[in-house]
């Protein structure tokens, strides 16, 4: 039992990852980034093209890949956002679908097919505290997941940037009356969104391994996690990622394993018809 | 004339005839001066690896047979199209194949792709061959279809067997990839269990997409399980057994080539691979043959991906076709005619021989792995070959 709930809360914080990256786009543009899994699987790659392919410092390898994901935000935002802003929002949301399977199709040539390992950036002996074996990977990604919340949720609270940000997704046309710099704060958004997909993808390596198609499923939970959280809730994506990871491992425990992916959508439909706003969610009338 | 020295005379007429009708379509120099020949496999999705590792190994027999002058001086020419991981995406591909009048359709290794595709390539009057691993692919009635790599009806009664008898087992736990190849396998291997009147401890299964097998690990330990029935991909076999040395589970492990695949091997440290068996597909790395070491070293060279069963059974396929070829010329009918009376056709690794069905890979081999290293214990023989 206590086993399950360490693997469970694990897994969890990888959805919760990535919903955060996800949610750091969509409370600046409003826009769902469906293509999320795929930067995710990008930061993996590039974090194995640095750190096995040219041996480069696992430190090192993790910085390269940040600036690298940062970039590669800013350009993702170029080519599937800009020429699409003002358009019908579900134009943008398609174009992240197709952006993804460009990226998919792009890893496949570029790194071939063949899955690869990542070593973790923390090595060790597990600990073991009553038949419970806990990696210091699994710590490690405990601990990232802490600190990006907290980070975030001050960058977003606490900073000039964060309100500029707020103030974006509010209403954007006025945000640029009254003199924010729109664009370079929607390019900053996607820089740290794919910066945080990265970062999963660097954590998400060397616990499953890294191949060009293990974004899809990873960015979907993504979204899952978002929706049961409440969207555009941070604390709420993380206990929504948490509660998941559990539901996954549980179920596929004590239920079936035939069924663990549809544990996910059943869970998120579920919640869609009961609870709309999600665990954290606000009234929509807040919004207003 | 009488009448019987008339039918003397009709008699060796038509003999000549049929003679001479026999010796053009013996003829390899009647064949067109591009001898065309289609592929359909997986070379973008989830199942890119495997696809990748069949096209790699006829493409290597077809670049080899060209380079050496072809057949009878004709050189073949592969049309490759690409399935992804739908059976939609299969039977598009296989049309777009037809279309270009193939000789011959090397098709998936994928058993859903081949079934979606088999009723077109029965239509347009081609052999096609396959590594697809269903049992039932060459139960579906066409005179068209054969096999060139052994099917899980083969490795469904051979684990077990091997597993309780040989090993000494007594309570395996099952876990398989949710698919049709997993999943079939699965059942045969419960079918095969019971046979032997086994229960196993736990029957699981992971989603191809599954990252966490974890949950599955637990329950097959907790529920007592003295070993483990492993059967999947190579990616998700190289999860399946790294997670299991993170949980510190240690059960005898048995499985199909995946558990000795390079591509997995590739992915473990030598405690967690070593002591893993496998039955599948003869795999080239364990040959103690120079000749054979030197030519998974060349297809890795080429593709930097490494051979397993699969690259060996297409290029046996391509090199099957060429023997053939020669012998019978470009005539589909008698090509198909060849295939199905195949007798001890010696490949890079086994033997193929025909069965009434159009399975002609019958040899497996038994392997360990040693560390990161597999061993051959033993090719074995499906019963009544």
């Amino acid at each position: 039992m206590g086993q399950l709930v360490v693997n469970g809360l694990a897994l969890g914080s990888i959805y919760a990852l990535v919903a955060l990256g996800l949610l750091l786009i969509f409370n600046t543009v409003q826009i769902v980034n469906f293509a999320q899994g795929q930067l995710l699987m990008l930061g993996a790659f590039i974090g194995i093209s640095c750190a096995v392919t040219h041996e480069l410092p696992i430190a090192l390898a993790w910085a390269a890949t940040i600036v690298a994901m940062a970039l590669i935000g800013v350009v993702f935002m170029l080519l599937v956002y800009f020429p699409l802003r003002g358009r019908p929002p579900f134009l943008v949301v398609l174009t992240t679908i197709a952006m993804g399977i460009v990226l998919e199709n792009l890893a496949l040539i570029i790194w071939g097919p063949l899955p690869v390992s990542l070593p973790s950036p923390v090595r060790g002996p597990p600990l073991r505290f009553a038949g419970v074996v806990i990696s210091m990977h699994q710590l490690a990604i405990f601990g990232t997941l802490a600190v990006i919340l907290l980070l975030q949720f001050l960058l977003l609270t606490k900073t000039r940037f964060g309100i500029l940000m707020q103030a974006t997704a509010q209403d954007l046309h006025t945000a640029r009356l009254v003199g924010i710099p729109v664009n370079r704060t929607i390019a900053v958004a996607f820089a740290l969104g794919a910066v945080l997909s990265g970062i999963a993808g660097l954590l998400v390596a060397p616990l499953f391994l890294a191949e060009p198609t293990m974004g899809g499923g990873l960015g979907l939970k993504g979204f899952v996690v978002s929706v049961i959280g409440g969207f555009g809730n941070l604390p709420g994506a993380v206990i929504g990622g948490l509660f998941l990871g559990l539901i996954e491992t549980f179920g596929a425990r004590y239920i079936s394993s035939d069924f663990r992916d549809a544990y996910a959508f059943i869970v998120m439909i579920a919640f869609l018809t009961a609870w709309p706003r999600g665990l954290l969610g606000e009234k929509a009338s807040e919004k207003v | 004339m009488s009448s019987n020295a008339h039918l003397r005379s009709s008699i060796a007429a038509a003999c000549l005839l049929a003679a001479l009708a026999s010796e053009a379509r013996a003829d390899a120099a009647s064949c067109p001066a591009q001898i065309p020949l289609g592929l359909t496999t997986a070379l973008t999705g989830n199942l890119a690896l495997l696809g990748t590792q069949a096209r790699n190994g006829a493409e290597f027999a077809v670049d080899e047979i060209n380079a050496a002058g072809g057949i009878a001086g004709k050189k073949l020419q592969l049309a490759t199209e690409d399935t992804g991981a739908s059976s939609t995406d299969a039977l598009n591909a296989m049309n777009r194949i037809i279309e270009g009048k193939p000789l011959v359709i090397l098709g998936s290794m994928i058993s859903p792709h081949v079934f979606a595709q088999t009723e077109s390539v029965n239509k347009s009057e081609t052999p096609f061959l396959v590594g697809a691993t269903n049992a039932k692919v060459t139960a579906q009635g066409s005179k068209w279809l054969f096999r060139t790599h052994v099917h899980d009806g083969q490795l469904a009664t051979l684990i077990p067997e091997y597993l309780i008898k040989t090993l000494k087992m007594t309570k395996p736990g099952i876990m398989a990839v949710a698919d049709d190849y997993g999943l079939g396998a699965s059942k045969g291997i419960q079918a095969a269990l019971a046979a032997l009147k086994v229960t196993p401890a736990a029957i699981t299964s992971y989603a191809p997409s599954d990252k966490d097998t974890s949950a599955q690990l637990l329950e097959i330990k907790d529920k007592g399980a003295d070993s483990l029935i492993l059967f999947g991909r190579p990616a998700d076999v190289a999860l399946v057994m790294k997670q299991m040395g993170d949980l510190g589970i240690k059960l005898v492990t048995i499985g199909n080539s995946s558990v000795v695949a390079q591509t997995t091997l590739n992915n473990l440290s030598a405690a967690e691979a070593d002591g893993g068996y496998a039955i599948g597909g003869m795999i080239p790395q364990t040959s103690t043959d120079p000749k054979i070491l030197d030519w998974a070293k060349r297809v890795q060279e080429k593709y930097k991906v490494p051979a397993d069963n699969f690259t060996v059974s297409y290029y046996d396929t391509v090199y099957m076709l060429k023997a053939i070829i020669e012998k019978v010329g470009c005539d589909k009918a008698a090509i198909r005619d060849a295939l199905a009376a195949t007798k001890d056709w010696k490949g890079l690794l086994i033997s193929y021989q025909a069965d009434s069905v159009g399975d002609l890979a019958h040899t497996l081999g038994i392997y360990k792995n040693k560390g990161k290293t597999p061993e051959l214990i033993g090719p074995i023989k499906e019963a009544g070959y």
